[in-house]
């Protein structure tokens, strides 16, 4: 079966590039529009991968992994986000918070693909 | 239902630029309003970030500048203004048109508006107009020949909770080169205490690959920080150790890097985990606190010995001295850590660094084992962050460019530690294009640092890279720190009593080797006497001690120069610096001193004699009493303060200017 | 540490309790008073360090226990007349806040008298005009019979008199 994505931005054109992207490399995408309902869809489904921003409206992305990993949902599932900076102490905080991983923006279609079968393992 | 992302994009730009300016202007009535700060934040940030994505570069780098400001405004270091905000409005209009239509034509007016936005930052922050954004991609490897290298993998116990998946890596291993990788389960708990989300397992593995050594780190990029992680280069099989080739000596393993962040007791070679035991750093202030005044108070006891003349008691005495001798050496050496803690940070610091400027960099590292102690290595973190960027961002050439001087295409910079006597020297190295003299000195000059046409050693002109006010008119590139200048490199190290020298050859790199004493804590110095106090100099800055008699003090009044051999050399009474309202000694004795080229002499009443001591720090309530580093307590209980040489001798060069001036 | 010696709080002084502890002291003949809990000994007189370029108020160091302190005359910051001490002369070591940083302090006093019970219904707020002193130098006044003891704040006298040295200082 496909892999599942959930992707979690609330940047509309970045939402759109990244299900474009990762639909024609052949993973199922579900998309969500801030933390809080990532967190939601997160709770409800099954993922093998959850790509997150961090600077969100409602709930941002930090908060969002932490109370995804304390929920005992999706156990074990790989978070990667997104980050503009190679900011190092973003990195170790959204590390704590439970991040698997992340992605440095901005990104194109080459390196999120080779970023995510990393992460799946291929 | 729209399928063009950048069609998309467009439209949330202009709903983002509504959100940035209804809080723009919310702001306008009240400056203070912190969630508009955050709302106009995030809305640039969102802004940069997708401009970036869609390929809006000018929109990208313009608005990465308004974003900076609007989070230093964001953690509170600079105000809300309506400068500021006015600024931001402003600009907004022009990051329409620069969605609108993008290209070159814009970056004249770029340019002015973050002329006004930095004037309104307070000028603060030099804002250019060219940031770059980073681009995501990977130089291509040159290593030719395979290597085998010695791996040992040990994730940290939550890195399956967290998503890592450690058969991926050893996956991703294999592909990488052929690999023998052996499972390590001596920390595998018992049935009971099996946590089946936690890592238990750690591997060995034997890779051989024509890849480099960070082409392997990369494999394990999300977790490098966070695990421990050896790479150990082995000669190679063929050759056996030792042997002596047709000239080409065997390699011998290199290197050894651990990385394991923050566990400073980790990276001692060769001991076993449960051998250490770790203590908060302040206990060992506390007990270095102790040890002090033990030290102290033997001292009355050995002079109460001497003075009772009582034969047990005195050795009784002597015992007890040299056993708080031993324990303030045992307590010196337990505060020093190894410098391979502080160069571990550095991998991921390069990594990143060679991702932001396309160079294809090495990080060579040497000499982890050298210990320093603790303070030491907390203040080193810094000039050294600086060194290594500066290295990379000025000294290292493009691929490109390296291949046509007929260099490898990958850089390399080389960070080594290495004891010598009480001092260690760490160095930074790299084999990039050297250092520019004629641009060095002509910065110099428009610097107003140095006098045009004056006669400099090549050591003179190279240090003046180090003087504040040299780097300040530099463009602030991601790179480079933001308003870091190269003399607080020079600053820091100063106050840890180091010295800076630098070597470099124009087209085939630069070295700068710092020279730091191995401890903070103790200080070797010479007890005098000025005055009714004790104050000491510390040793490494004294040069000589002469005698100044009274006629010859009174005769040189007013003029305050001492003639030593063939050169004439400013002196400071400290009597009268320190205005002690005593009369002067009879013999006075004139110390001379010297920071590098520079020299003074401080006239005392009285030399005591040499002095080893604890060096305590002052408190903030003297930060303004610049003319003394710290203070130290002596055998009676007394306290002297320690002079710091750095001001001594620039008040004697201001004294010096001063005179030459009157005269 | 204590919350004394934060000037941000409306009425720091007075924490929860109406009462607090405070250790009575002499300078130039007027009482002044310090929380208690602040106090960390008191100590003899003992030979101090002059600190050359410090600021007046703070001129010397001490060594209290193996570490050197500075030793502070608030006399000064109240512009009263310096005195030599005497055999009534101590020390009161105490730990204060001094740019973010708990500090221990001595402060110079002629006399220390007992541990008293302060209560907040005999404070009063400085008056704005009629003192000899500067008002935010001082937290409060609280009558005791026919006397006023003075409970200075040290934060901002630290504070204010670190500033003005800042200029003040040259060779």
């Amino acid at each position: 079966m496909d892999a599942q994505i959930l992707t979690v931005d609330d940047s509309a054109s970045i939402r759109m590039t990244t299900k474009i992207t990762l639909t024609n490399a052949g993973y199922q995408v579900t998309e969500a529009v801030d933390g809080l309902d990532g967190l939601n869809k997160a709770k409800a489904g099954n993922y093998d991968l959850i790509i997150t921003d961090l600077n969100m409206p409602n709930m941002n992305g930090l908060q969002m992994i932490e109370a995804l990993r304390q929920s005992g949902s999706n156990v074990g599932v790989p978070i990667i986000f997104l980050t503009t900076e190679s900011d190092a102490e973003l990195k170790t905080r959204a590390k704590a918070a439970g991040a698997t991983g992340w992605i440095t923006k901005p990104f194109n279609a080459e390196s999120l693909v080779k970023i995510v079968q990393k992460v799946l393992g291929r | 239902m729209m399928n063009d992302p950048i069609q998309v994009f467009r439209t949330e730009a202009s709903e983002l630029f509504e959100q940035i300016e209804s809080g723009l202007l919310d702001l306008l009535h009240d400056l203070s309003d912190r969630d508009q700060i955050d709302a106009v934040f995030r809305g640039l940030h969102t802004l940069k970030g997708s401009g970036a994505m869609f390929g809006f570069e000018g929109l990208a780098s313009f608005t990465h500048h308004c974003e900076t400001a609007f989070d230093q405004v964001r953690k509170g270091e600079v105000p809300a203004t309506e400068a500021l905000v006015s600024a931001i409005l402003n600009a907004q209009d022009h990051m329409k048109a620069l969605i609108e239509s993008p290209g070159p034509h814009h970056d004249a007016q770029s340019e002015r508006l973050l002329l006004t936005l930095n004037a309104a930052l307070g000028g603060s922050s030099s804002a250019s107009a060219d940031g770059q954004i980073a681009i995501e991609g990977k130089a291509p490897s040159t290593k030719t020949g395979s290597t085998t290298w010695r791996l040992k993998i040990r994730l940290p116990k939550n890195a399956m909770a967290n998503g890592t998946n450690p058969l991926g890596l050893l996956n991703e291993l294999r592909g990488v080169g052929e690999c023998e990788i052996t499972a390590d389960r001596t920390s595998f708990p018992d049935f009971l205490n099996l946590s089946p989300l936690d890592l238990h397992l750690a591997w060995d593995v034997t890779l051989t690959t024509e890849r480099s050594r960070s082409e392997i780190e990369d494999v394990f990029m999300f977790v490098i920080d966070d695990m421990q992680l050896e790479i150990q280069e082995l000669p190679m099989r063929s050759v056996p150790a030792g042997a002596v080739g047709d000239g080409s000596a065997p390699r011998p393993p290199q290197s050894v890097e651990t990385v394991a962040a923050g566990k400073l007791t980790d990276t001692k070679s060769g001991s076993k985990a449960g051998d250490n035991v770790k203590v908060p750093a302040e206990r060992l202030d506390e007990l270095m606190d102790r040890v002090g005044e033990l030290v102290i108070a033997q001292s009355r006891l050995s002079q109460l010995a001497a003075s009772i003349g009582n034969g047990q008691l005195r050795d009784v005495s002597e015992d007890v001295d040299r056993l708080s001798g031993e324990l303030r050496d045992t307590m010196m050496v337990l505060r020093m850590v190894p410098v391979g803690s502080l160069f571990s940070r550095f991998r991921r610091l390069v990594h990143d660094l060679s991702r932001e400027t396309g160079k294809t960099i090495e990080l060579q590292t040497d000499g982890e084992s050298t210990e320093v102690d603790k303070t030491v290595i907390e203040r080193l973190a810094d000039p050294l962050v600086h060194l290594v960027r500066n290295a990379i961002d000025h000294g290292l050439e493009g691929p490109e460019e390296r291949l046509r001087n007929g260099k490898s295409s990958t850089g390399i910079v080389s960070l080594s530690a290495t004891q010598a006597g009480g001092e260690v020297v760490i160095s930074i190295k790299d084999d990039g294009r050297g250092i520019n003299r004629e641009r060095v000195r002509a910065k110099g000059e428009a610097a107003g640092l140095v006098q045009p046409g004056a006669v400099m050693s090549d050591q003179e002109l190279l240090q003046l890279i180090f003087k504040p006010g040299f780097s300040t008119a530099e463009k602030i590139t991601n790179l480079s720190g933001r308003g870091v200048g190269m003399d607080v490199v020079r600053r820091t190290i100063d106050e840890l009593r180091g010295t800076i020298d630098i070597r470099s050859e124009f087209g085939v790199g630069s070295e700068v080797n710092l020279r730091i004493p191995l401890t903070l804590a103790i200080i070797d110095g010479l007890l005098v006497r000025v005055g009714d106090s004790r104050y000491v100099i510390p040793l490494s800055a004294v040069e000589e001690c002469l005698e100044l008699s009274l006629e010859e003090d009174i005769r040189s009044r007013g003029r305050s120069f001492i003639s030593l051999r063939d050169s004439l050399v400013p002196f400071l009474r400290l009597r009268d610096l320190f205005a002690t309202g005593t009369e002067p000694e009879l013999h006075q004795k004139c110390v001379i001193v010297s920071t590098g080229n520079e020299r003074v002499g401080l006239v005392v009443d009285q030399i005591i004699g040499d002095h080893q001591t604890v060096i305590k720090s002052m408190s903030k309530l003297h930060s303004t009493a610049d003319m003394f580093s710290g203070a130290t307590i002596l055998g009676d209980g007394g306290v002297a303060l320690i002079m710091d040489v750095n001001q001594l001798v620039l008040r004697g060069q201001s004294k010096e200017a001063l005179m030459r001036a009157a005269v | 540490m204590t919350s004394v010696l934060e000037t941000s709080r409306p009425d720091p002084i007075w924490p929860e309790a109406q009462q607090i502890e405070a250790l009575l002291f002499e300078l130039n003949r007027e009482t002044f008073a310090l929380n208690a809990k602040v106090v960390q000994e008191i100590l003899d007189v003992m030979p101090e360090t002059r600190v050359p370029g410090s600021p007046s108020f703070v001129n010397s160091v001490i060594n209290f226990r193996g570490k050197v302190i500075p030793l502070a005359d608030i006399r000064i910051a109240f512009g009263m007349e310096p005195r030599e001490s005497s055999i009534d002369s101590r020390f009161i070591v105490i730990e204060v806040d001094v740019s973010g940083e708990a500090t221990l302090v001595g402060v110079k006093a002629d006399k220390v008298h007992e541990v008293t019970a302060l209560s907040r219904t005999d404070s009063e707020p400085t008056p704005s005009v009629g003192m000899r002193w500067r008002q935010d130098y001082i937290h409060c006044l609280v009558k005791r019979g026919s006397e006023f003891i003075i409970i200075p704040n040290l934060q901002a006298i630290f504070a204010h008199e670190e500033r003005l040295s800042g200029n003040g200082i040259s060779d």
